[in-house]
């Protein structure tokens, strides 16, 4: 017979790599969506206020 | 600020596509190996994320020196964008590899040349990083980064033979396992496809991200330049 | 003395070379002047190096045995943080003294002016490492005189200083700067450490020359690929 280790189970570690891989990458995706998001009101805000006076200038 | 270029909407396509496609290769295609059991199937996405951050520093040094030469804001953008998504990824690289090696060497931290490089690698990012927040004026925030970026770049290998050189007349032994042997295994062809298959998934991923944090950055700018004409007016 | 500095560099020379190394000179002549007049930073470098000697002789339980393993590493840190206190200052001088502007309307090549700011910086951390050696050598009875790690000291500062006067000209300029020059060098300067301490060690230990001579090649090429990053950079760093 022949005298064979057994492979340890380590889908635990495994498991927990990929969900820091994908976690980490997913995090920094969000962040990436929430400034884009963050700017983006900014600039229309920034749009609202210039617009008005700009036709009280132009007037 | 110009919608989404279609390009863009097409990489980040096939980019989500090759990612899944990854997963399934290494859950699904790769065969468990015999020593270290499914855990060894981390290292398909811990090399490539490594492989990202290296490149994404490469990416900094160089678009630092075309500034220093042609001093246009774009050089410095793709700059500032690539650095945070190295440190992302070597990030992803350093605790990936600390998981992998608890199993399989029996510590979470294991002193070998290549991790040591990455945690050194990651922490020259967080002090270019440091150095630009530290600095008002935005011509010399472009100027020392671009310096500082090719000066750093240029250490990492310098840094890694030393270590190396180290490594091999220091062994570090740690519990019954060798650690500095890197968990060899011989890769069959099945793992050989996924591996590179994850090399090329991952420079997608790189190039996709670049593209969209330097669109951001570009953003970022225009509000900028909006807010002062606000202020001035 | 800015007047007399700027005079030196303005002087006709008999060829570019000599004017060239006349401004290094004055560069030099002028931190060693200032210095010699007021003592502060050597005084400092010196005080705080046996401070730390001191607090690693009770951080470190330095038996016999222990300081053969560790003097190297110990004297290396030592250089290293002395070294810091003494990149800050040089260029916190400069700033506050505003002679930075003067030596940059002088016509000669920006490089001599980094060369004569790392020399003078280089010159320091020697003194610095003439006096500290001594001094272990008493306190803990090793002989640290031995040629060859004269050799190391200087190879190893050399690159420590270039890489040191380059990234304190930065740090100088940001709100952060006495905090920014260790974050910005010490994963830097790295190999540096690593060669000097491993090429020190085994000087100490008597280990045979081909070991120390891999260290040695080490720090030879950096220091090289360092001087040649310095010059092609430093332009971009002080240009206004």
């Amino acid at each position: 017979m022949m005298l064979q280790e057994a492979t340890p189970d380590t889908i635990g570690y495994m498991l927990f790599g990929y969900g820091v891989i994908l976690g980490t990458m997913a995090l920094f995706v969000a962040s990436l969506v929430s400034r884009f998001r963050n700017l983006r009101r900014d600039l229309e805000l920034i749009e609202e206020v210039q617009a008005p006076k700009r036709t009280t200038t132009e007037s | 600020m110009q919608p989404m270029p279609k390009m863009l909407r097409i990489l980040t396509g096939v980019t989500i596509a090759l990612l899944f496609g990854a997963l399934y290769l290494v859950f699904g295609y790769a065969p468990r190996e015999a020593i270290m059991g499914e855990v060894q199937r981390v290292f398909y996405f811990h090399v490539a994320a490594g492989w990202v951050g290296g490149l994404a520093f490469l990416v900094t040094a160089v678009a630092g020196a075309v500034y220093l030469a042609r001093r246009r804001r774009g050089w410095d953008l793709l700059a500032v964008a690539s650095v945070e998504i190295g440190i992302v990824f070597t990030f992803i690289n350093i605790a990936s590899g600390s998981i992998w090696a608890r199993p399989a060497w029996n510590t979470w931290w294991t002193w070998d040349p290549r991790l040591v490089t990455a945690t050194i690698m990651e922490l020259l990012y967080v002090a270019y990083l440091m150095l630009r927040q530290g600095i008002d004026d935005p011509d010399r925030r472009a100027r020392f980064g671009s310096v500082y970026g090719i000066a750093a770049f240029v250490s990492v290998p310098i840094t890694f033979l030393s270590i190396r050189f180290f490594r091999t007349i220091h062994p570090v032994v740690i519990g019954s396992n060798d650690p500095s042997a890197q968990g060899a295994f011989d890769m069959t062809p099945r793992m050989l496809q996924t591996f590179l298959f994850s090399l090329l998934t991952f420079t997608f991923i790189y190039v996709t991200l670049l593209w969209h944090r330097v669109r951001l950055g570009r953003l970022a700018e225009q509000v900028e330049q909006r807010k002062m004409e606000m202020l001035t007016v | 003395m800015l007047e007399r500095a700027e005079a030196k560099m303005r002087a006709p020379a008999p060829g570019a070379f000599a004017s060239y190394l006349r401004a290094v000179g004055a560069v030099i002549s002028k931190d060693l002047t200032a210095e010699l007049r007021s003592r502060e930073l050597l005084g400092a470098m010196l005080v705080f190096s046996l401070l730390v000697i001191l607090i690693f002789n009770f951080a470190l339980e330095l038996d016999v045995r222990a300081r053969q393993s560790v003097t190297s590493g110990v004297l290396w840190v030592t250089f290293a943080f002395a070294g810091t206190l003494g990149l800050n200052r040089a260029m916190a001088v400069e700033r506050e003294r505003s002679c930075l502007d003067g030596l940059l309307l002088a016509p000669v090549d920006r490089s001599a002016l980094f060369f004569g700011k790392a020399l003078g910086n280089l010159l320091f951390m020697l003194i610095v490492a003439a006096i500290i050696l001594p001094v272990y050598s008493l306190l803990y009875n090793v002989n640290l005189f031995r040629p060859a790690l004269a050799g190391v000291i200087v190879l190893g500062s050399i690159g420590y200083v270039i890489v040191g006067t380059l990234f304190s000209a930065m740090a100088a300029q940001a709100r952060t700067r006495d905090m920014l020059l260790p974050i910005l060098l010490f994963p830097v300067v790295l190999p540096v450490l690593i060669a000097a301490v491993r090429a020190t060690a085994s000087i100490l230990l008597a280990i045979p020359l081909a070991e120390i001579r891999g260290w040695i090649n080490l720090l030879i090429v950096y220091d090289l690929l360092f001087t040649a990053v310095a010059i092609m950079t430093f332009d971009y760093v002080v240009e206004e």
